[in-house]
């Protein structure tokens, strides 16, 4: 018997709708990295896109544990001498895009390379309660009944 | 009797080695001296990858069954600790090939291995109910 190997033409990809408000970044993020790799189903495949499409909404209102709201910094260099920059978690969630902290989180949970960077355009994340996939008739999953503490008040 | 010479041995010698590194890249699968080395050295990689391979697939088949023991609310650690008690002894390979083309036969797997997971209930108060959570 030879191991089952998914055949990139016979994936079925599946659009998956997550309401992130009040969900803790790191537990939706790697539920989120989960679904988009494809580790979620019997038939995952490591070199193969087998992973949902996710559509993660309120992104702005994800939650912190600890004091990592105003602690938590990330930096990136600009590629100049001393081109070093930071900003903390809270300017980001207040800024112009509060997305990115929960595009970032899932980034870096997903493998790096052609794969992981074809993965990551599977998902998209918004700022407020409203996305443009309605056609797509996304599945909701609610990551907070998952796990108790994944979700804070 | 004829003079031996060593033309003829020698490039019998090289086309075999050519042969054996082509799609190498650069001047690995044309110029002897590299594609000898080139050779040797991937012969070392398919004896030690054979062994891998070995490791490489039953890492993979716990993925997958990891990812079906989820759908029935187990985890895999769970799902073998369960068979194991329930005295069935179908291997990683086959249960990952069952989830996928047969997953009406892998449920009942499944419920027989929660069966097998009921000695969860003379431990810790709660423990079976949250290893069999659906």
């Amino acid at each position: 018997m030879k191991t089952f190997s998914q055949k990139p033409a016979d994936v079925v990809k599946k659009w998956v709708l997550i309401d992130a408000e009040g969900l803790v970044v790191g537990r939706l993020a790697s539920v989120v990295a989960n679904r988009l790799r494809g580790k979620h189903k019997p038939s995952f495949t490591p070199h193969v896109d087998d992973g949902d499409n996710v559509v993660v909404i309120n992104a702005d209102k994800v939650v912190f544990t600890g004091k990592k709201h105003s602690d938590k910094v990330y930096y990136w260099h600009t590629g100049h001498p001393g081109g070093i920059k930071e900003r903390t978690a809270r300017q980001l969630l207040e800024g112009r895009f509060p997305e990115r902290v929960v595009e970032k989180a899932v980034e870096r949970m997903i493998p790096r390379g052609p794969l992981g960077r074809r993965q990551m355009k599977n998902l998209r994340v918004y700022a407020g309660a409203e996305h443009p996939h309605t056609a797509q008739q996304p599945e909701s999953l609610d990551v907070a009944a998952l796990n108790g503490k994944n979700k804070r008040a | 009797m004829a003079r031996v010479k060593r033309g003829v041995t020698a490039h019998a010698k090289h086309k075999k080695v050519l042969k054996a590194a082509k799609g190498f890249y650069g001047r690995r699968k044309n110029t002897i001296r590299i594609a000898k080395q080139a050779v040797e050295r991937s012969l070392q990689y398919a004896y030690r990858d054979r062994k891998n391979r070995k490791r490489n697939f039953r890492a993979l088949w716990i993925q997958r069954l990891n990812a079906a023991a989820h759908e029935h609310g187990l985890t895999y650690g769970r799902l073998i600790d369960g068979l194991n008690k329930a005295g069935i002894t179908i291997d990683r390979k086959v249960l990952s090939d069952m989830a996928i083309h047969e997953p009406q036969a892998f449920a009942a797997v499944v419920a027989q291995a929660k069966a097998g997971l009921e000695y969860l209930k003379d431990t810790t108060p709660g423990a079976f109910e949250k290893a069999v959570a659906a």
